[in-house]
């Protein structure tokens, strides 16, 4: 009797478990909307988010960043020139039909088209061919031995996989879906909201336990907050740390972590005086970093280097580097020795968002105090991207996103010629180092690769690296389950529930 | 009115149109970043010559005037264009978020004549005393508010006070009508008091004005009653200027508030048209402009009929 009591309890304990993580409606608050849903296309960081809860990738992130098949079973690095996927039996599109080796193949043609003009088209410019082996493997052939740096490309929502059938009738993703992933898009009204509901084929058991997400888009903080606590959301975004006052502890619960993106300073390094790499390391040293983390950002940040701090085991450590310790004396030798010992004049462009206008204002405060005098140029964002493509600047601030791949955060950044490369940064032994780092295999040998690099980018500083701000988001208690990563991604709302 | 005028009024109206759209055509194309730039970002993902194709393919590539002609051209056989950034139909877009401006627009010109009228012609009565004072300070301050500090102080107080009443999330009028009032009412109210500031002001001076007239103190000798006086033979004068005011005042209403729409989360036009310009989406900015420019040249036709209704001596011809 007593045993079948203690099994009864267990399987009541189960029953409501599972009953406490299943159903319900979220309702999200999000700052911007997206711009486009075809998943091979959108750039928008507020595409990305919705799109990586209705596709899936052959990989993707898991907690802490860890890179987990997908809709790949399994990922297999054969060699350093051939990665291996063994796809997923008995996943479905969202319309019922069957995913097969044909839909990735498919996928992959179609991001590599260069009438498609997909930006990761530009991660897989190395794959030399991509084939089907049977009927649940697919192979990609790579010119150069760098399988591993190429895995976390596989896990963005620009590759994500997508359903040839529905093409070839003629579907305009960018305005229609047709994913794997655990939600569908049921609805969309364009500024207002988007509703996403739980996929019935979806292939993880159980998952997702929501039945229903809203999607509000709320460009007003104040109006976020504002929901948030009047219940009209279940869960926000927050900008300003300020505003999590308005949130008393018990009645919500506040989510925070630190993020890939980065704020940086960028140079032009072929513009006189700061062509010099001497003059652009004295700016380094001039830069108080805390204090721009305290001014602007409350506190809510740390100090990133070349690669985050977080990045294990590539990254090197802010308190590693000599020059990101405060130090407006040396900051002046250094100055004095190349020529400008009363400082010079050079102009900031940058833009009114992301509080990119308040680090620069606590940059040009604290640059003056050894005698470098900063104009800032505040422009409207289309002005600014133009201003960078075409390198007209003398420098820049700005956010770049980051990524736990060494490869992927600094080829085309810092490579002679690279596409993002807008520094105009050129030194051989960098180039020699992105290439080396890219084909090296051994882990060991390749953090050796990639700590020279790192020191040589503080040393010279096209860009001056300054801080990763946390994101946060708060939700009220009825939320469990929902957890940030560091790139930013939402991909836990297929975990979260409501109690 | 008569029809002749009506046409004559239209025809007439053609050029402006004309000049607003095609003014706004080409400032868009001047002002630096174009659509291929804010779509690539800062990620400078595609070559050159993907870049070029981008261009061709979009028609950007072509003279500004070509890209003008083309787009005129294309406006007679009735195609609107597409936006280029999510490829949704222009003319769809403004079925989806004309109607919430429209709304927005009607329910703040009501809140903002309940408030302002009464209050103006109060004032006016009543110069000099106490009340007038208070009002014009009241009036004063309205006036200096801007709206997006009075919005956020109306949805701080309201998310606070009154648990339950709906500030947020925006539904069609037909799809629940008290859900859609609720949500309405604190933007309408928002931008209503700042234009009851100014209706106020004006219905106090011109009130003023019309009580000094001979008229009126004819009628007062006449024996007329005060409140006849003041609600019949001063009040429909006194209308014609806030009339005006109230006119122009609609049609910047109408332009989508964009600072309203983006503090409440509605998806009206304004929002729209920010989105747009950021975006630099130039078929949905250019039928947008061209949408509202429109608008704005029905509701002067409108307002100079409403005169004619008020004031009998006011002739349409």
């Amino acid at each position: 009797m007593k045993k079948f009591l203690v099994v009864l309890l267990a399987m009541l304990s189960v029953v409501v478990l599972f009953a406490q993580k299943s159903g319900g409606r979220l309702v999200i608050a999000m700052e911007t909307e997206p711009v486009g849903l075809d998943p091979h296309l959108v750039t928008a960081f507020a595409s990305h988010r919705v799109l990586e809860n209705i596709y899936d990738g052959l990989m993707r992130y898991g907690e802490n960043m860890k890179l987990v098949p997908n809709i790949a079973e399994e990922a297999q690095a054969v060699d350093p020139y051939t990665i291996v996927f063994k796809i997923r039996e008995g996943v479905r599109f969202h319309d019922g039909t069957p995913l097969t080796v044909e839909d990735v193949l498919f996928s992959f043609q179609r991001i590599l088209n260069p009438d498609t003009k997909s930006p990761a088209a530009a991660y897989y410019q190395d794959v030399e061919s991509i084939k089907a082996i049977g009927d649940n493997k697919i192979e990609f052939k790579l010119k150069k031995p760098m399988a591993s740096a190429l895995l976390p490309n596989f896990a963005g929502v620009n590759s994500s996989i997508v359903s040839k059938k529905s093409l070839e009738s003629g579907k305009n993703l960018q305005l229609e879906t047709n994913g794997t992933g655990p939600f569908y898009l049921a609805e969309y009204v364009q500024g207002n909201y988007m509703i996403l509901k739980k996929n019935p084929y979806y292939f993880v058991k159980d998952q997702p336990y929501l039945d229903e997400i809203k999607i509000v888009f709320m460009p007003e903080e104040v109006s976020r907050v504002a929901a948030l606590r009047n219940g009209d959301v279940d869960i926000a975004k927050i900008n300003e740390p300020l505003n999590l006052k308005q949130f008393p502890e018990g009645r919500f619960k506040v989510y925070r972590s630190p993020v890939l993106s980065y704020y940086l300073i960028g140079i032009n390094t072929t513009r006189k005086p700061l062509n010099d790499p001497k003059v652009r390391n004295a700016l380094n040293y001039a830069i108080n970093r805390e204090a721009i983390i305290k001014v602007v950002a409350f506190s809510e940040g740390v100090v990133t280097g070349p690669l985050n701090p977080a990045v294990q085991p590539w990254a090197l450590q802010p308190k590693d580097f000599e020059e990101y310790k405060y130090n407006p004396a040396k900051a002046k030798e250094l100055l004095t020795q190349a020529g400008y010992p009363n400082g010079f004049e050079f102009e900031i462009v940058t833009s009114q968002r992301y509080n990119f206008d308040k680090v620069a204002e606590v940059i040009q405060a604290q640059l003056a105090e050894i005698g470098v005098k900063v104009k800032i140029n505040l422009v409207e964002w289309g002005i600014f991207i133009k201003r960078w493509r075409e390198s007209d600047f003398d420098a820049f601030i700005s956010m770049n996103s980051g990524s736990i791949e060494p490869d992927i955060q600094f080829y085309r950044t810092f490579r002679t010629g690279g596409s993002t490369n807008v520094f105009l940064y050129s030194n051989p032994r960098v180039d020699e180092l992105l290439e080396l780092g890219r084909s090296t295999v051994d882990v060991m040998k390749r953090k050796e690769v990639y700590d020279e690099l790192q020191r040589i980018l503080v040393k010279e500083s096209p860009i001056i690296f300054l801080y990763s701000a946390n994101q946060i988001f708060v939700s009220n208690t009825s939320i469990e389950g929902f957890k940030l990563l560091p790139n930013e991604s939402l991909v836990f709302l297929r975990e979260t529930y409501k109690k | 009115m008569s029809f002749s005028y009506l046409l004559r009024r239209v025809i007439t109206s053609v050029p402006t149109v004309f000049f607003v759209v095609f003014v706004v055509f080409i400032a868009i194309h001047l002002v630096p970043g174009d659509v291929v730039d804010m779509m690539l970002g800062t990620q400078n993902y595609l070559t050159q010559e993907q870049i070029n194709q981008l261009y061709r393919q979009y028609g950007l590539d072509k003279p500004l005037i070509v890209q003008f002609g083309v787009w005129l051209k294309n406006l007679f056989t009735l195609d609107f264009g597409t936006s280029l950034r999510t490829g949704k139909k222009v003319i769809d877009l403004i079925f989806d978020r004309f109607p919430v401006t429209l709304e927005l627009s009607i329910l703040s010109m009501v809140f903002a004549s309940a408030i302002g009228i009464p209050l103006g012609i109060v004032a006016a009565i009543k110069k000099d005393s106490f009340v007038d004072g208070l009002v014009r300070v009241v009036g004063l301050i309205g006036l200096s508010s801007p709206s997006f500090w009075v919005g956020a102080i109306l949805i701080v107080i309201f998310s606070g006070t009154f648990k339950g009443f709906n500030i947020f999330g925006f539904v069609h009028i037909h799809e629940d009508f008290l859900r859609n009032l609720q949500v309405m009412f604190l933007p309408a109210l928002t931008l209503g008091l700042m234009l009851a500031a100014q209706i106020m002001r004006m219905a106090r001076s011109s009130m003023l004005d019309v009580l000094q007239q001979e008229y009126i103190r004819t009628a007062k000798a006449k024996g007329v009653s005060y409140s006849k006086l003041i609600g019949k033979h001063a009040l429909k004068n006194a209308l014609i200027p806030i009339v005006t005011l109230s006119g122009i005042q609609l049609g910047y209403l109408l332009a989508g508030t964009i600072v309203i729409e983006n503090m409440f989360a509605l998806p009206g036009l304004g929002r729209l048209l920010l989105q747009a310009v950021n975006e630099r989406d130039y078929p949905v900015i250019q039928f947008v402009v061209m949408f509202i420019a429109m608008l704005i040249v029905i509701l002067n036709i409108l307002v100079d009929f409403i005169y004619t209704l008020i004031d009998p001596r006011v002739e349409l011809k």
